[in-house]
Formats: structure tokens, sequence, C-alpha cells
């Protein structure tokens, strides 16, 4: 058993880790926190890297990690199959094997010193909050932060503390967050993510924007984008192929002749556009 | 240096001493590299085996580590590689073990299981003197007459084959063979000249342009999706992997997919970015003549006419460059 994935000399052989802490987010969604077995943070990575994560027995599937921290990272499951809902009953303490980092990531060196507008929808604020928290943990470096986050209805958004509590709590920053069905507990916007987004009327100068969620999401989004006069190089994006290696020889996630697990997941819409429109 | 027909049994049986050697053989009717056995019946006139060696590299069914479930869970790699000696392979299908050493040890990671077995494999290569209808290597750049990744080369003669090492690997495969050469040369054949010829350029030229031409409407139009093509291809390697359980232990395995059957990119959710025959075809056929380029500078199809002759729907990829060539693009 290997100590860290990343070194071993056989990247297919997942890390024996350990589930140490679950939080529901959603009705259809729950945070993992994971560690090696022998306590450790699995492995580093940069935001927007991916990790597979694997149940002995039932399977393995990609997910993006949400967050880390000095001995754990973190990823938000949301159940869509048999090995998600298995994922579901995990318990702390319940072993698990993760392989990873995988991908390339967010681009934080580039953007340093843009404003930054994060745009996501569902469970796609999983992504973007490893840009967020990276964002602010070296906040110096970034200018203003605008987070435009949406849900189908209150209960479904994710990360409500750090919606609601920390995040604007936070220097130069403002969240706008809608829901598509309103209810009883929820007084903010109502309204889908892409007319919410042109009405907030955000100006493209200096700003980069970092937009993740489902595609009929991000595909009005991107037309939104444009509208508002937001570049193709201004525009940064996430695909999702089905996975099974994630170190580009299983042949499964190629669009074109890239491989989303290791050229991507991680596009700007400009090279989105040298690419076959097949997603 | 020749070796002699008749010292052919001979000289595989020397060969069994330094690992495995597996031959152009006949199972059930079905042509394919084969552990060789004293009085097998080894045919090397064989123009190509119907099923190509990859096997001997990538396995139908891999074992990749044990696990066991529960609050005692642990992995166990399984590394399973042993010396193997795949004698008699053509030079397409050297060539297709080049584009498999590409895809599973170049790049940021090399996958282990095959390096394991790349690294004890040798390969005694069979240039080839006659060719099959469905025989288009010269057109995808392979030299019938030659296999410059091949260990060692076998150049047939009228009475044997000629030998020409080219490696260390070869130099032990000649000590084992010691007492069993004559020491001149035989009369060398001549390679063999496919009738079947199919022009690349100008495929090369204009196939990264051709996604959304309207081509791919027609060629995919007889395809029932059954995969044969991805099966018998000695270059095709899309793997799945996935769970064999027996109580709380299980086998991680990992199996061959095919690009051609519908459930392969389907995801999670139900969503298929490829949903139809067209898009699955399309990706078969631009991963081999125009991705594979792009990422690994060559063509991911050999020219070894084993899909052209299996496909129940008759498919046939020379055809298809054939009319991308004559396409008309703006
Ligand atoms: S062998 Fe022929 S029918 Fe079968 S999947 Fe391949 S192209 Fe289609
Ligand atoms: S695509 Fe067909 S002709 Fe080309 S290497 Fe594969 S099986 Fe041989
Ligand atoms: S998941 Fe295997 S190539 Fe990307």
């Amino acid at each position: 058993m290997s100590e860290n994935s990343a070194n071993n000399k056989n990247p297919l052989l997942p890390q024996m880790c350990k589930v140490i802490d679950v939080h529901r987010e959603t009705p259809d969604v729950k945070k993992f926190r994971i560690q090696s077995v022998q306590g450790q943070r699995p492995f580093a990575t940069l935001p927007g890297q991916l990790g597979m994560l694997s149940l002995p027995g039932v399977g393995e599937a990609m997910f993006s990690v949400t967050a880390e921290g000095d001995d754990w990272l973190e990823m938000a499951l949301k159940q869509t199959g048999l090995l998600t809902d298995a994922l579901h009953e995990l318990n702390p303490g319940d072993i698990v094997g993760l392989r990873g980092p995988y991908g390339n990531h967010f681009p934080i060196e580039s953007s340093k010193g843009k404003d930054m507008l994060f745009i996501s929808g569902g469970i796609g604020l999983a992504p973007v909050r490893s840009f967020i928290r990276y964002a602010f943990k070296h906040r110096a470096d970034y200018g203003y932060i605008d987070i435009l986050y949406g849900a189908r209805s209150y209960d479904d958004l994710v990360f409500k503390e750090e919606l609601f509590e920390n995040w604007p709590k936070e220097p130069d920053t403002s969240l706008h967050v809608t829901v598509d069905r309103g209810s009883p507990n929820w007084q903010g916007n109502v309204g889908f993510v892409p007319p919410y987004l042109e009405e907030c009327a955000f100006s493209p100068a200096g700003k980069l924007a970092v937009l993740c969620g489902p595609p009929i999401m991000i595909n009005m989004c991107l037309k939104s984008l444009s509208k508002m006069g937001f570049a193709d190089e201004q525009i940064v994006t996430t695909l999702e192929m089905r996975m099974q290696c994630g170190i580009g020889k299983c042949g499964r996630c190629n669009i074109g002749s890239k491989y989303v697990c290791l050229d991507g997941p991680v596009f700007t819409l400009a090279e989105l556009r040298e690419l076959p429109q097949e997603v | 240096m020749e070796l002699k027909k008749e010292n052919l049994e001979k000289a595989l049986t020397a060969l069994t001493r330094l690992g495995k050697v597996l031959v152009p053989g006949v199972v059930d009717g079905v042509k394919k590299f084969v552990p060789y056995a004293a009085g097998a019946d080894i045919d090397l006139d064989m123009v190509n085996t119907t099923l190509p060696p990859k096997d001997v590299l990538f396995p139908q069914t891999q074992k990749m580590y044990r696990f066991t479930t529960g609050p005692d869970a642990a992995f166990e790699e399984i590394s399973d590689a042993e010396e193997q000696i795949l004698f008699g392979a053509r030079p397409c299908d050297a060539q297709s073990i080049d584009c498999l050493d590409k895809v599973f040890l170049s790049g940021e990671y090399t996958d282990a299981y095959y390096a394991d077995k790349r690294g004890k494999l040798t390969i005694v290569a069979a240039a080839c003197a006659k060719a099959a209808p469905t025989c288009f290597c010269r057109s995808m750049g392979v030299d019938p007459g030659g296999a410059p990744n091949a260990d060692l080369l076998l150049a047939p003669t009228a009475g044997g084959w000629n030998l020409h090492c080219q490696s260390d690997k070869g130099k032990a495969v000649l000590e084992a063979l010691s007492g069993l050469l004559e020491d001149a040369d035989g009369q060398a054949l001549p390679p063999a000249q496919p009738e079947l010829v199919v022009d690349m350029a100008p495929v090369a030229e204009k196939i990264s342009t051709m996604f959304e031409h309207p081509i791919w409407d027609e060629l995919h139009r007889p395809c029932i999706g059954c995969g044969t093509c991805t099966f018998v291809c000695p270059t095709c390697y899309c793997f799945e992997m996935g769970p064999e359980m027996h109580g709380a232990e299980g086998t991680e395995m990992r199996y061959w997919d095919s690009c051609m059957f519908s459930e392969y990119t389907r995801m999670a959710g139900g969503h298929n970015p490829r949903p139809s025959a067209k898009e699955r075809l399309r990706n078969r056929y631009l991963h081999k003549l125009s991705y594979f380029v792009e990422r690994y500078g060559q063509t991911l199809c050999v020219g070894c006419g084993r899909c052209v002759e299996k496909c129940p729907a008759n498919l046939d990829i020379s055809r298809a460059i054939e009319m991308i060539g004559e396409a008309k693009t703006e």
C-alpha cells in the first residue's frame, strides 16, 4: 500500500483512506472529508484538480477536490447512481480508496491582480469553491471578488455556511445568490442564473469569469457573458466526461485529441472553441 | 545467418528456455498467437492472425489489485508479468506495439501493468513476402520488409529466414539458437507489395477540419455497433476497470472496452455525448487518423486489414480513407 499514490510507480493503485467527517449539504449532496489511513492528507492539489474516489467492491468515479486542509481533502458528492448512492452511506471511519491528483487546474497564476467573477449552479460550486478558498487564502493577489451562485431552491444550495456566514465577511467581496423556485425560508433573488448574471451587469474590464454548472446553464451563461462584453480568453470553465483511468490511457474521456482527465478539466472558452463540439 | 525451416521446431524449443514462446497458430479455427508446444500446429506462412498479439502486453482481462472490504480493508497490487517471446509477429504487429508503447509508456504517467510486461517481452518479427488482399500496411507507413522496433527480424528466404539482430534481447535469442543456424545468409525473398493501396496524404492534410463534415452521416450507416473492429484491431486499446467480488474480497480488473459500444461514454446522469453510431464511428476514425497523430505523431492504424476482413457490415477503413481523401471541403 502506497503512502502517496502520486509518487507511486503504479498510478492506478488507489491509496487507502478513511472518511473523517460527513456533512449533509442538501437532500442529495453530502460533503466528505478524507484522510489517508496514516492520518495524512492523501495528496496536495491545486484548485480545480480531480481525485478518483473508490469504494472497494462497488466502483470508482472522478470528483473535484473542493477543498484541502493540512491533513485532509474534501469532496462533495451528488447522488446520481449506484456508486454515489453507496458512497452516501459512508460514515466517519469508513475506508475508501483515492488516487490523484488528476487534471490541470484553474489559472491561479495568470489571474493574479484581476477581479474575479465566480459563477456556478448546483453542485458546480464544488470545483469553484476550491478556487474561491484559494483566492481568500491569497487575498492580496486578487482584486474584487464577485460570487454568483444559484440552485433549484434554498434547500438545494450547497456550502450554506460559507455562502451566508464566511464569504460575505471577506473584504471586497459580494455574494449574489439566486434560486429557481422561491420558498418561505428564502428572502433573496428568485430566478435562473443566466438572467440574474445579466441583471447584475458586471463589467468585463480586468475580470476573469470562472463558470461551472450543468451544461445548459453553462451554455446560456457563455452567451450572456459574451453579450456583456467578456472575451473568450476571460472565461474559464470545466468539462465533464465519463472517466475511468484518470491518466490519459483508457481513451474514455477524449474530446478531439484532448483528454479531459489530463489536459482538462479546466479550459478557457477560447480553448473550447478549438475543440470538436462534442460534449 | 539463416534459420532453415526444418530447424524451426528445434529453434522454438530452444527458445522456451528464455520464456514463454508465442507463435501464430490456430485454436478452434481462430488464427492467433498461442504458447508454443512441441508438435503444435504453427503456421509462419500465415499472412495475418485473425486476432492481434496485443493481449500479450495488454490482456483482455488483467488482474490489477486485490482488496478486502470492511473495517480491515486493504489493497494488494498484483504483478503477473513473465518473460515472453513473441515469435513471428508481422511488421504491422510490431508497429502496433509501437503505438501501444506511446499510449502506455509515454507522457506523465506510465502504466505499470503494461510496462512490466513490455520490459519482459522479446519481439521476433517476421517480414512478409506475401500480403493478404486486405493488407494496406505500406500506405500507412509500415514497411512489410522490416520492423524497426523488433529485437530480431526474420527475413524470409526460399528455405527459411535470414536473421537480423536489432537489440540486446535479440542477441540473447541468437545465443539460444546457436548450433541451429547456418553461418551464411540464404537467398532473401523480396518484401510483399500489397495490392490494396490508399492515399493518406490528402487525408492528413484536411482531416483535422472535418469533424462537422457530412461524410460522417453516410459512413456509419451499415455499422451495427458490435465492436468487432476494435476487438480485432492490434492498436485499439480502450479499457474499462471494475471489481470482481468473492464475498468480502475482490479483485480489481481491467477489461478491453470498445468505443463502438453505446455505454462507452454514457455518464452517471444518463447523458451521452456520443449518442449514435455516427458519433462513435467518427470518433474511432478520427482517433486513428487525426487525434492520435496530433498527440503522438503517427497514425493509430497500421493497415493490417483485420477490421476490413471481419466487420459483419462490411465497413472498410481503407475505403473510408479514400472517401475522406476525395471529400470536398471548403
Ligand atoms: S465491426 Fe463494423 S459493424 Fe461492428 S462496430 Fe465495427 S464498424 Fe460497426
Ligand atoms: S483500424 Fe483496422 S486496418 Fe487499421 S490497424 Fe486497426 S484493425 Fe488494422
Ligand atoms: S479517463 Fe482514461 S483517458 Fe481520461
